[in-house]
């Protein structure tokens, strides 16, 4: 059984994704428990530029490149990352809890036969032992799981639970060899495509007054649109919404929508599951207005009322009216 | 080209409850909790079935756990399925993911199957892990969180949704592995004769015998799992409240939105 952590790094359209670099610290935290060290893996097809990036925050870079790496699928990815487990025994192999990574981890444990733990918080090393922090039913409960094997640990961790490594020396890109049979890819890529925009952006907006579940009917939305215009701001929404197709996905909120930034967020009956709060956690000042009080929204944002949305609602618009 | 579908669906505690942590501490208490079928779920069972519908074949809905699962699987018969199983594999919490993906796989393997649908994700213990582990194990090609399944010749071709929004569009053979995103489609409502019909319909039952194994223990998993606690999260933070009444909450709200210059004149 060896003592390095792998991380398997991602990427997209020549850029890595930010949770590669928050791979790296959770790395380097393992890599201290393990005594080993932090072996990032990139794998892609003329990425050589990634892998210096990577390099720069001082790990070394296992850089395979192969014209059948070029884009994601789990085979291709699949059999370079197993051809590196399998070569290195590594102790830990971390990977970030994205689209592709809950993708690629699982199917990998899978086929792999290892001690998988998916969607953690934290992640250490206790001797043998894998320790994991979850945060499971709607945020509200944290769970502390053990697992305990021979085998390479897979985790995958969520995004935005650690801080990202910050540049560093000591770093190198070593390119590496692998064998991917295009052959034995079976789910074959066939192309990326993008959403059609024909609506405002709602990450260029200062103020967001976003919708969730708590306004219950689509008509309850001009109670959000009415606040959003008193504060020169636009409307957002959490996925159910969008789901529902009561507002456009141009206006989600969140992993799977939009990313945002404003100066102003109020999230109204939004109850803060993660896939939400990954894309507005960052908002310079956040007011949650929530019937639940354990709703996870009021551990990240700085204002709350408890109370229901469709009654305070209409009364601060009265309020900022009068 | 008929599609035989296996859909993996599981019975979740609803998760807009409040939940308390049992006196063992590795588990919540479950006295009061209702439980419901898991969202994503919901949407892989009506790709399934209007796979079906257009294009022949059956579906079979699929879970592990307590008898108590029968109402979802009732619920699933009504909206589509041909058939429904249930494994009684009865781990209450279910917070081994990787044990319950292997008794899931056994099972899997005694139904024929070109299609094997998850949702993307279970709400309760959102490990987004079973739908690809279980391919891993069945040596399925997979793809995850996809909002769009096409028949296209003998394969499919689906959309993978991906963070901000684009998709990753694959060719797969069958048999396969997918896990559905939310909203992927708008799953039905069952008709009432339906409902009637599925509450006498047959629930196959998949115990260890049936799979010519002595007990669940028998299914080895690559490690030794444990529960070390459960416990209310650390907060990392906790919102400022504003308290009173309504009026006097809002008018708070108003007064400091004012302040803060957020309130265009």
């Amino acid at each position: 059984m060896g003592k390095d952590i792998l991380i398997l790094a991602e990427h997209l359209e020549g850029k890595l994704a930010p949770s590669t670099l928050e791979l790296v610290a959770k790395g380097r935290e393992l890599a201290g428990q393990s005594g080993g060290a932090v072996k990032a893996a990139l794998l892609g097809h003329n990425v050589g530029g990634l892998a210096q990036t990577l390099a720069g925050t001082g790990v070394e870079v296992l850089h395979a490149d192969d014209a059948a790496l070029a884009e994601y699928t789990e085979g291709g990815y699949g059999q370079a990352a197993r051809a590196l487990i399998e070569a290195s025994a590594p102790r830990v192999v971390l990977v970030a809890h994205t689209a592709q990574g809950y993708d690629l981890a699982p199917g990998l444990a899978g086929a792999l036969d290892l001690p998988l733990a998916s969607n953690c918080m934290d992640v250490r090393l206790e001797g043998d032992k894998l320790v994991v922090v979850r945060r499971i039913l709607n945020e509200k409960i944290q769970g502390e799981f053990e697992l305990a094997s021979e085998k390479p640990y897979m985790v995958t961790l969520r995004p935005g639970t650690t801080k990202p490594a910050e540049p560093a020396p000591g770093g190198k890109a070593t390119p590496i060899p692998v064998a991917v049979d295009p052959s034995k890819i079976r789910a074959k890529f066939l192309g990326l495509e993008r959403p059609q925009v024909s609506d405002i952006d709602i990450a260029a907006a200062d103020v967001i007054v976003s919708a969730g579940r708590g306004i219950q009917k689509k008509e309850n939305l001009p109670l959000v649109e009415e606040l959003a215009k008193l504060l020169g701001g636009v409307v957002g929404a959490s996925r159910p919404l969008t789901d529902l197709e009561w507002l456009p996905k141009t206006r989600q909120v969140g992993q799977s929508g939009k990313t945002v930034r404003p100066k102003l967020y109020v999230a109204c009956g939004i109850s803060g599951a993660m896939q939400h709060v990954a894309g507005m956690k960052d908002a310079g000042l956040i007011v949650a207005i929530n019937t639940d009080p354990s709703a996870p929204i009021f551990e990240i944002a700085h204002v709350g009322i408890v109370g229901n949305v469709l009654q305070i609602l209409p009364l601060v618009v009265k309020d900022l009216k009068g | 080209m008929p599609l035989n579908t296996v859909v993996c669906l599981k019975q979740i505690p609803n998760p807009d409850l409040q939940f308390s942590i049992a006196p063992s501490g590795k588990d919540i208490k479950r006295e009061t909790l209702n439980y419901k079928t898991n969202g994503s779920d919901e949407y892989a069972l009506e790709e399934a079935v209007r796979l079906k519908e257009k294009h022949g074949g059956r579906v079979v809905a699929l879970t592990a756990g307590p008898k108590r699962a029968d109402s979802m699987l009732r619920e699933a018969l009504a909206k589509g399925a041909d058939e429904a199983v249930r494994v009684s594999y009865e781990d209450v919490g279910g917070y081994d993911a990787g044990k319950t993906a292997r008794v899931l796989a056994l099972a899997v393997k005694t139904v024929p199957h070109d299609l094997v649908l998850t949702g993307v994700q279970s709400d309760d213990l959102v490990n987004s892990a079973t739908g690809s582990l279980l391919a891993g194990l069945l040596g399925l090609p997979h793809v995850s969180v996809v909002t769009k399944v096409e028949v296209q010749g003998t394969g499919i071709e689906v959309w993978s949704e991906l963070e901000g929004g684009l998709s990753r569009r694959y060719a797969l053979p069958l048999p396969a592995a997918v896990s559905i995103q939310f909203g992927a489609n708008v799953p039905r409502y069952a008709p009432l004769p339906a409902i009637m019909k599925a509450s006498r319909q047959t629930i196959k039952d998949i115990s260890p015998a049936t799979l010519g194994i002595p007990n669940w223990d028998a299914v080895a998993t690559p490690y030794a799992f444990a529960i070390r606690k459960l416990s209310p999260p650390e907060a990392k933070g906790h919102a400022t409240l504003i308290t009173g009444s309504p009026e006097e909450q809002a008018k708070k709200l108003a007064q400091m939105l004012r302040e803060k210059g957020f309130v265009r004149r």
